[in-house]
């Protein structure tokens, strides 16, 4: 509307050119003046009427201004003009948005709601609809106000994911068929919340453009970090029999966001040494909590991480299950300053192996037997693949296939094993046949009788990763004489020089699927005899196998395929935010139980990792769309947009009067009347 | 020879009837060839005495003051002022301009009232009256006459006189100072649209020839004020360039000019000793005269 009105400012231009046009003649007798004047300089009046005209216009553009009502701001400008049919708000809770100012009140999630509802009141709308980053589901307001109301706007411990946002946005834009539609994006852009490496991003770019109505984003961004924010993390937890008592074993993480400590209790300099890494020395207290008894430790931190291995807490001697809480005094970020855990004797680890082959059987029944802690009991039992129905798949932790990939019941077996949560490593049998299980098949065995070398491996995740010192595996000590190709999707895990996959892991939602190219038997490999890869990938497996088993879980929180299998509609609090909604558990940080069974649910570890995106790569992720971003800064108080119409007005009203003190005759002398005077 | 009766309608009997109670004054003195209320440079036998001076043979016994005589024991004479009649001559400015008028009256028909008043009152004392129409030259001219026939040849000429062509005031005042032998009240009327140093000179000349000049400048009130609201044409009546102006934008400088031009138009009436009247043609002709005729009361004779 106000480009439309823009053209009537050069009104006084036409109303002046029209004037020109209607002019009248006179037939004059004192053109002796009119000669004159015209001989006069004009510049002061030629200025005047220049003048005149520009006020007159510039009264013109502030009365369309003052009506068209337009909003101002730093960045926003004239960006929101009109009123939206829908405006959708995509809220993003994660734990990072809980981040504070140095010196601010508010949290970056509160901030961005109170800017959201000043601005959001001020635009309108006439359907106002939230998708908060827990469940993405959309969900109609009556007004932006609520959204200082809502539990389902407070902060999480969940993480967001901002691509199944915009797409549950752009299904209910698709869905409802909304008109012009107004899309508000509350976020700290942290890399872990955006996945930008996404592919799902360019399929929803592609999406938004296709909608005819208009779509326009705006983004209320608070990507500022905090330095010297900490965050702490349990790595391990285990309860240990001593002779006469028990204690529990706690590792943990305490990690340094980039940049100078803020931290009070900071000491510059203490060692007088002149490395930075060392300059920087806190002393931290972290505090454990034993269901409700608390104790201390402070440590020395310099650097931007810290690790703490097996802190001794005793336990008494009767105590086998029970939770726990570690906490760091408070900083910007209140989210990452505790950590809940759950323990409990361990479950034994069982494994099953179905082999047809017994020298290849026997060095995996021997790796998965053999406990790695004398307080874990390790079983492993081989079968023919005609006693599967028997096994009590409640209480297997892995399962070892030495045999032709499984088919029709087995095969469904097997699946619902992996669905649960169990591990599987198949081995390639004698004859490899034509079956697939998930979506891999073994090809032929290829001979090598003079070994081949393994030329990669991954030491960075999964089963052959680094030990926890940072030590390499040997894997590349392995000779492989016979091996099986793999045909199917997977993702190789160790690659046989020329590029065969050693060991490959196939996609699955939950579980673990993998498939080992070789056997251990002497004649394939040399995995029993240099037994510490295949041990350690045994038990690897076993332990996160057994993970899903006993009475106690970790679990991060929104992780909808873990903690949808536990059923958290029926948990209770054990410990945790007291303002956490029952039915919102799973998505805060805290300890609850389900009957027998205790859950510890914690943030993500990616939240531990300040990593923000850039803002050309913001900016690439929404090319092509319309995209407006604001950067704010948790605390702010000052509105992000403003009606600016009473500026408009008062300056029409200037302009009018000067525009009239303008036109107004110049004063002459009376005394000088030329009238009526005689010499 | 019989008069024309015929009405003429720059005359107003009522208003000449008023004007006549006050007598039309010469402010220097005037040659006339007969006895009249105008004083003359020479000694005359009126009954205002002027001056003693002694006796020399070949006076006449009868003007010798024998009063004196008896206390002085030395003869004078006793001599009065002269009483002579004047020549009015009305120099009627009939240029295109003239012609102008913007609330029903033009200038021409202003100055024919007053000339006509003028130069009926003149006659009616006794005065002769002619009248030269004046533009680019001299366009008509009839000299001087004291018999109310005369009169109404005057007249003639007046509601005769068509604005016509541009000015050229100043060779043509220059002609008439040349061309106008005797001492005469010159009454001149007209816009005076003309550089004010350049009628310097005229009046100059016309005060030097021993002229009484009389000034009427008729201005019009739109002239003075200059209000319009739309751009105007302005055709020139004398046949000059035309102008185009938006009057808000030129106004302030042609007020600017024009009183430029009448204040320096009054240093050259005074320095010239010209009795100058400025007439807004809104004004009252009979005031106008009025104020003409009492102001050469006070300085008569001087």
């Amino acid at each position: 509307m106000l480009l439309a009105a823009l053209p009537i400012i050069s009104l006084p231009i036409l109303i002046h050119l029209i004037n020109q046009r209607r002019f009248q003649t006179i037939r004059w007798a004192a053109m002796l003046f009119l000669l004159a004047a015209n001989r006069m300089s004009r510049g002061y009046a030629r200025l005047r009427q220049w003048l005149i005209m520009l006020f007159r216009m510039l009264a013109i553009a502030g009365l369309i201004f003052a009506v068209s009502r337009p909003l101002a701001s730093g960045w926003l400008g004239l960006t929101a003009g009109g009123r939206a049919d829908t405006t959708i708000i995509l809220l993003d809770r994660s734990p990072s948005m809980r981040q504070q100012s140095s010196g601010a009140v508010g949290s970056k999630l509160e901030t961005g709601r109170q800017q959201l509802v000043q601005t959001l009141n001020t635009l309108g709308s006439a359907r106002w609809v939230l998708i908060e980053s827990t469940t993405n589901t959309p969900r109609e307001l009556e007004s932006p106000d609520a959204l200082l109301r809502l539990p389902a706007a407070e902060p999480t411990s969940a993480s967001a994911d901002l691509p199944a946002m915009l797409q549950a946005a752009r299904d209910y834009i698709q869905a409802n068929k909304s008109g012009r539609t107004e899309i508000w994006i509350c976020s700290d852009i942290r890399q872990n919340d955006w996945n930008a490496d996404s592919g799902r991003w360019q399929t929803l770019r592609d999406s938004f453009l296709e909608l005819s109505q208009g779509v326009r984003f705006h983004l209320l961004a608070y990507p500022q970090t905090s330095s010297g924010n900490l965050s702490v993390r349990v790595t391990d937890v285990r309860r240990r029999q001593t002779s006469d008592s028990a204690e529990l074993l706690v590792s943990l993480r305490l990690t340094r966001e980039d940049g100078a400590d803020s931290s009070p209790t900071r000491e510059r300099g203490v060692t007088g040494n002149d490395d930075p890494s060392l300059a920087l020395r806190a002393s931290v207290p972290i505090q454990f909590e034993i269901e409700g008894a608390r104790s201390e430790v402070t440590i020395e931190m310099s650097g931007p991480q810290f690790e703490l291995k097996d802190q001794r807490i005793p336990l008494e001697r009767n105590h086998q299950r029970g939770w726990g809480k570690v906490s760091i005094p408070a900083d910007a970020n209140a989210s990452d300053n505790d950590f809940y855990f759950v323990f409990d004797q361990p479950a034994p680890r069982q494994t099953v192996i179905v082999a047809d082959d017994a020298p290849a059987a026997r060095p995996l029944q021997l790796a998965a037997a053999i406990s790695p802690d004398p307080a874990l009991r390790c079983a492993a039992e081989i079968i023919t693949l005609d006693q599967l129905p028997t096994i009590d798949w409640e209480r297997v932790s892995l399962l070892l296939w030495q045999a032709p990939l499984p088919r029709d019941e087995s095969a469904k077996r097997v699946h619902s094993f992996v669905d649960r949560g169990g591990q599987v490593v198949f081995f390639p049998p004698r004859d490899p046949g034509n079956d697939e299980f998930a979506g891999v098949r073994w090809q032929s065995w290829v001979e090598s009788p003079n070994g081949v070398v393994i030329e990669s491996w991954r030491g960075d995740q999964d089963l052959l990763a680094h030990t926890q010192s940072g030590a390499a595996l040997p894997v590349g000590q392995l000779e492989i004489r016979k091996s099986c190709g793999l045909s199917g999707e997977h993702t190789p895990l160790a690659s046989l020089k020329g590029g065969a996959t050693l060991v490959g892991r196939a996609t699955t939602n939950r579980g673990g699927v993998y498939f080992c190219a070789t056997t251990p038997a002497a004649a394939d490999s040399s995995m029993a005899s240099n037994g510490v890869v295949l041990y350690v990938l045994v038990h690897r497996a076993l332990a996160t196998g057994a993970a899903v088993l006993g009475n106690t879980r970790q679990l991060v929180a929104g992780d909808a395929s873990a903690v949808s299998s536990e059923q958290p509609l029926n948990w209770h609090q054990v410990a945790g935010p007291a303002d956490a909604l029952s039915t919102d558990f799973a998505f805060h940080g805290g300890v609850y139980g389900a009957g027998e069974k205790l859950f510890a649910v914690n943030r993500a570890a990616a939240e531990d990792h300040a990593a923000v995106l850039a803002d050309q790569r913001v900016a690439a992720l929404f090319q092509g769309l319309d995209f407006a971003r604001v950067d704010d800064r948790a605390g702010n108080l000052a509105a992000l947009i403003q009606e600016i119409w009473r500026l408009f007005l008062a300056s029409m009203m200037i302009a009018l009067i000067v525009e009239a003190a303008l036109c107004l005759p110049r004063i002459v002398a009376r005394a000088g009347s030329p009238a009526g005077a005689s010499a | 020879m019989i008069p024309d009766r015929r009405s003429r309608n720059f005359l107003d009997a009522q208003v000449l009837s008023r004007l006549a109670a006050v007598p039309l004054f010469a402010r220097r003195p005037m040659q006339g060839n007969v006895s009249g209320r105008h004083p003359s440079p020479h000694r005359g036998a009126s009954v205002e005495f002027a001056e003693y001076r002694k006796y020399v043979p070949g006076d006449d016994l009868r003007r010798l003051d024998w009063r004196a005589y008896g206390r002085s024991d030395r003869f004078y004479v006793k001599e009065f002022e002269a009483d002579t009649n004047l020549r009015c001559c009305l120099v009627l400015d009939t240029s295109g301009s003239m012609e102008f008028g913007s609330n029903g009256v033009t200038k021409i028909d202003y100055a024919r009232r007053l000339a006509a008043t003028l130069g009926y009152l003149a006659v009616q004392q006794g005065d002769a009256v002619g009248v030269s129409c004046v533009a680019k030259g001299i366009v008509r001219n009839i000299p001087a006459k004291r018999n109310p026939a005369h009169l109404m040849s005057v007249f003639d000429i007046l509601e005769h006189a068509r604005p016509e062509g541009e000015t050229q005031l100043v060779p043509v005042l220059h002609e008439l100072a040349e061309t106008i032998r005797q001492r005469a009240l010159i009454v001149i009327v007209s816009d005076l649209f003309v550089e004010p140093a350049e009628l310097r000179g005229c009046f100059q000349h016309l005060r030097f020839r021993k002229h009484d000049v009389a000034v009427f400048q008729l201005l019009d009130p739109l002239e003075l004020s200059f209000t319009f609201q739309r751009p105007m044409r302005f055709l020139d009546m004398e046949g000059g360039p035309s102008v185009f102006a938006e009057p808000n934008e030129i106004a302030d400088r042609y007020h600017k000019a024009l009183r430029t031009y009448l204040d320096a138009l009054r240093q050259v009436m005074l320095e010239s000793a010209v009795d100058y009247h400025r007439v807004n043609l809104g004004d009252d002709y009979e005031q106008v005269l009025m104020r003409f005729l009492v102001g050469r009361t006070r300085g008569k004779g001087k």
